[in-house]
């Protein structure tokens, strides 16, 4: 029988083995589309003028604050034990122990600016105003607002007009000059690294350079290098990593933007009214005084140290000690133990670092905001392993010993040189 | 067999009557319409609507009776915003429903669309009516995918309907705290159905290829369920983090973005993307199948 | 037993065994169905149907037998393009299946292994859906056909009833509506009367004969020999995935060796047994007036002449030849209902 003499004019259909390669195809294709565009997106930026390291902390701190918004996302590889952080209690800061985060960040490039932190079906969101902020948390529904009393507002409201006027009163000392500051700060850190330049890279669709700080090889610690991407064309740092010498493959801590847009956010995204159902809480915070920051320049230099805390070693291999503190209350949370912390009443030197404290870590400041929906107790246990010294925590990057005198350690460095100092 | 009506009608057929054999316009149409029919006008499927659509009424009404006692406002995710505003019982009800009823639902209407045919023999016929094999395999899909459809859409006209009759509708206040009027916030929560609806592809795709593997639709209906359970169990292990991204269900709750200040349009899309290539694999997985398989049921 | 009693006279037209010759052009215009070589192995590597040649003239009705487990079914499953053949080739109405599914299903109407609709749907919503499913039909006149069809088969004043509640009788009856939908060249019946009371089968019986009467070509299976064979014009025997033989049903059961019975008066018996012998017959047995022997190719008329002719009473005589049982017996060496 041939196959001329087929009556029908029919072709042949696709035989089976065709038709079973159409999957495959589409494996191919929905894999290439998947894994393609990351593997591009790493791919190194070409044609960037050359800098050197000084150059490029220079470019950095005279970098003007530009608006932008985009896309963080911050992960953390410190070799915790697994602890279920996913959706404890919605998006909640200490999701950032372990664990991917994303953020979103919305600025204005002066006084406004939003950061959230989004939780699958939550946010927690910190909203910067001027010199009020609020966060809010949508799994409470919780607004809590910082501001500053009316007198202190005033006075922040004349010292803002004075800085668009350009007649901000000098403070003592004179600020420094950017090249002066990227002198200094590199200085200080070839006292105990080396500070280079690596290949240059795309972060976020933007070109970049990479600063590498490697701490000098015979530092006793756990960090391998800091790695920072800066945008080649604002100078904005779009990424930093921390490697620790006990990981060559990923970084252990992470935080970088996957999306960025340097432009002025929408007006709605900076603004911010407490939801009509939420409770409100007020916090008054105080304005440092002009005399608190004429200060600030040289508190660097005078290493005030609250009473209780010392550090030993330089550089990459210091360890802070701090004795008298009530551990066991404090993770029980008990409001009390809180007295124990060293400097917890401590206004910090700068306003944004502040506001930073305030923003991510809710406890310092008043004891009912502590972590919730968590056992703290049980975390603590779950977190660090008993050793005849007293409980350690082991991190990848951190190393911490709860003594059984009542004495933290912690610095990075090995476990055993805490134990060692115990 | 009734009368001996030889010659007579149009049954009897002489190989001379002329017997066009050139498709029509509008067929597919018509098989849609029919598959439509089949699927709607199934009892068992009416009552599962009507179960998906008393989960928001059943949930109003408890919250709408407790929320003066003691529990008022409070509950996971959604449920306890839904006494300040009605609205927020749509995403309330459809975050309840998205880890099992909707899978379900979408198991029993994707599992069943082929391999309830051929365990009925119907498979067969149909098969030599004839409707070719990727027409067939088309029209499930669609039948399926508007089952999946009318299902979300089922729970949220119900919540929307029950959360303004109990709580009445507000301005909306978003995750991220900022409050938006009532007419944008209704377009919102249509986003969310929308988003809700769509993330269903996926796994409707991976229940019609199950479905071509089995003349048992209880196997396919179960197998499909499972797919999305352990999908959703995967996404809980962190070791397994590498390939979060790309599970069926790790996208399920974006559609939370649509609460947030700014809608995250390009996560939506992620999610979407996902999605569709789940659609994309199993959708051909399900074709090399169906058009290769030995029909013996 | 009982044979097929062939009156006497009414010699065959034809004799052979085999329709065209194999070397003849496949989907010869004058077949309806024609396979070559078709084969289906199973995945569990059991052979259904090997190397069938199946040829099934236009015009015809086609008595496809065979035990069940015989491999009709997956035959019938192949030429409808439900199965993929292993090997070998079938045409359908001159078109190359599975390929050509799309133009010559619609004038093939078949019922595949028992009815089978959606048991929640009435009889003529079943009807409505495998209508609407067909490309070719128009949608104008589907009310009619789906009308016409259930009247066909004495089926309208159960047409609104949910199939489940259908006796098994009455299910047969509505898939048998749904092949004759439409005008059809072909019809496929596989073993149409399974499940029908005496009553029901003679009413396929006639139904097929009908269709055949006004040009159809049925090709209708069966495992039960005696409820189809009267109706086939002719008939092709399946055992174990082969086909044993086909061809006109006349010429196959002549095949078979006929016997005579002449029964005379008791004083005639050894000369009528004489006379037998004298024309040349064998075997001759006497039982009381009866005698019996081997009818070779001696014509019956001839032997009632002789003994006429010699002046012998001739009280009957009777021509007996085998049933298609008894050919398939003598084929095979084992009983219909036995292979497996």
């Amino acid at each position: 029988m041939t196959e001329t003499t087929e009556p029908s004019s029919t072709p042949r259909s696709l035989s089976p083995r065709v038709r079973w390669a159409v999957p495959a195809v589409a494996a191919v294709a929905v894999a290439g589309a998947f894994v393609a565009p990351p593997l591009l997106a790493s791919a190194g930026a070409e044609g960037l003028p050359d800098v050197t390291p000084a150059e490029l902390i220079s470019s950095v701190a005279a970098a003007q604050p530009v608006p932008m918004s985009g896309t963080l996302v911050y992960t953390a590889r410190l070799g915790l034990p697994e602890i279920p952080f996913g959706e404890v209690g919605g998006a909640d800061p200490i999701a950032l122990l372990g664990g991917s985060s994303t953020l979103r960040v919305w600025t204005d490039g002066t006084e406004r600016s939003r950061v959230s932190l989004l939780g699958s079906v939550s946010e927690y969101s910190v909203v910067r105003d001027g010199a009020e902020a609020w966060t809010y948390s949508s799994a409470d529904e919780e607004v809590v607002h910082y501001a500053l009393s009316a007198e202190d507002q005033a006075r922040y409201d004349a010292l803002a007009e004075q800085a668009r006027a350009g007649t901000l009163p000098e403070v003592a000392g004179g600020l420094p000059t950017p090249d002066e500051v990227a002198g200094h700060v590199l200085a200080q850190a070839e006292q105990f690294s080396s500070v280079t330049l690596d290949a240059e890279l795309t972060v976020a669709g933007r070109d970049a350079y990479q600063l590498v700080v490697t701490p000098k090889a015979d530092a006793e610690t756990l960090i391998a290098r800091t790695v920072v991407a800066v945008d080649a064309e604002t100078s904005t740092p779009l990424r930093v990593q921390v490697w620790s010498t006990q990981d060559a493959d990923a970084p252990a801590l992470e935080i970088g933007f996957t999306d960025v847009a340097f432009e002025a956010p929408d007006d709605a995204v900076l603004a911010f009214s407490a939801p009509a159902d939420a409770s409100v809480e007020d916090v008054e915070v105080p304005l440092p005084s002009a005399a608190d920051l004429a200060q600030v320049p040289s508190a660097k230099d005078a290493q005030e140290l609250p009473p209780g805390v010392t550090v030993t070693g330089t550089g990459w291999e210091s360890v802070t000690e701090i004795t008298g503190l009530d551990v066991a209350n404090l993770v029980a949370g008990d409001p009390a133990a809180l007295t124990s912390v060293p400097g917890a009443g401590k206004t910090f030197g700068s306003e944004s670092a502040q506001d930073l404290i305030e923003e991510f870590a809710p406890t310092d400041e008043n004891g009912q905001h502590g972590v919730p929906d968590l056992d703290t107790s049980a975390l603590y246990d779950q977190l660090t392993t008993e050793v005849p010294e007293g409980r350690l925590l082991s991190s990848s990057l951190l190393s911490v010993l709860v003594t059984t005198d009542g004495r933290v350690l912690a610095g990075a460095v090995p476990a055993d040189t805490l134990r060692g100092m115990a | 067999m009734s009368h001996a009506e030889v010659l007579d009608g149009p049954v009897a057929g002489t190989s001379t009557a002329p017997l066009s054999t050139a498709r029509r316009r509008g067929a597919w149409s018509r098989l849609m319409r029919s598959e439509l029919r089949l699927v709607f006008g199934r009892r068992r499927n009416q009552v599962l609507l009507a179960g998906l659509a008393a989960v928001p009424v059943l949930l109003g009404t408890v919250l709408f009776v407790t929320q003066d006692s003691a529990l008022g406002g409070q509950g996971p995710g959604f449920v306890g915003r839904v006494t300040g505003n009605g609205l927020f019982l749509v995403v309330a009800a459809l975050f309840l429903c998205l880890p099992f009823l909707l899978p379900l639902t979408i198991g029993i209407a994707s599992g069943d669309a082929v391999a309830g045919e051929a365990s009925a023999g119907t498979l067969r016929y149909l098969l030599t009516v004839p409707v070719s094999r990727t027409r067939l395999l088309g029209v499930k899909a669609l039948g399926a995918l508007a089952f999946a459809g009318a299902a979300v859409l089922a729970i949220a006209v119900m919540a929307f309907v029950t959360g303004a009759a109990y709580f009445g509708l507000d301005d909306v206040a978003l995750l991220s705290g900022s409050t938006i009027p009532l007419g944008t916030g209704i377009g919102r929560m249509a986003g969310v159905v929308a988003y809700v609806a769509l993330s269903m592809t996926g796994l409707v795709a991976v229940g019609l290829f199950l479905s071509t593997l089995t003349e048992v639709p209880v196997g396919a209906m179960a197998a499909t369920v499972v797919v999305a359970i352990v999908s959703a169990v995967l996404d809980t292990l962190p070791q397994l983090s590498a390939i979060h991204g790309g599970l069926l269900t790790h996208h399920w709750l974006d559609f939370a973005e649509f609460l947030r200040v700014e809608v995250g349009w390009d996560v939506l899309a992620q999610g979407l993307a996902v999605q569709g290539a789940w659609v994309v694999l199993f959708g051909a997985l399900a074709w090399s199948r169906f058009t290769t398989a030995d029909v013996s049921s | 037993m009982t044979g097929t009693t062939v009156a006497t006279g009414t010699a065959p037209a034809a004799s052979s065994d085999q329709l065209p010759a194999a070397g003849g052009v496949p989907g010869d215009h004058d077949l309806a169905v024609r396979t070559d070589g078709l084969t289906k192995r199973f995945r569990s590597g059991q052979v259904a149907v090997d190397g069938l040649g199946l040829h099934v003239p236009r015009g015809s009705v086609y008595g496809f037998l065979g035990p069940n487990g015989s491999g009709k079914t997956t035959t019938i499953r192949m030429l409808l393009g439900l199965v993929r053949p292993t090997s070998g080739r079938a045409w359908l109405l001159d078109g190359a299946m599975p390929e050509a599914g799309a133009t010559v299903l619609p004038r093939v109407g078949a019922l595949v292994e028992g009815p089978a609709f959606h048991p929640y749907l009435t009889g003529r919503a079943n009807l409505v859906r495998l209508d609407a499913s067909d490309a070719t039909a128009d949608p104008r006149t589907s009310r009619r056909r789906t009308e016409d069809a259930l009247e066909r088969v004495g089926l309208s004043a159960a047409a609104a009833k949910p199939y489940r509640q259908y006796s098994l009788g009455m299910k047969q009856r509505l898939g048998l509506a749904a092949a004759l939908l439409r005008p059809r060249e072909l019809l496929v019946l596989d073993e149409p009367t399974n499940g029908l009371d005496p009553q029901g089968t003679r009413e396929v019986r006639h139904l097929v004969r009908e269709l055949a009467d006004a040009g159809t070509t049925v090709l209708v299976s069966s495992h039960l020999l005696a409820e189809i064979e009267q109706v086939c014009t002719h008939i092709g025997i399946m055992s174990r995935g082969r086909l044993l033989l086909q061809g006109e049903r006349q010429a196959l059961t002549d095949r078979g060796t006929a016997h005579v019975g002449v029964t005379t008066s008791l004083a005639h018996v050894g000369a009528v047994a004489e006379v037998l012998t004298g024309l040349g017959l064998t075997e001759v047995t006497t039982d009381g007036p009866t005698l019996r022997a081997l009818l070779a190719s001696t014509p019956p008329e001839k032997i009632s002449a002789a003994i006429v002719h010699a002046g012998l009473d001739l009280v009957g005589l009777e021509v007996t030849r085998p049933s298609l049982e008894q050919v398939f017996v003598a084929l095979t060496g084992e009983g219909f209902d036995v292979a497996r």
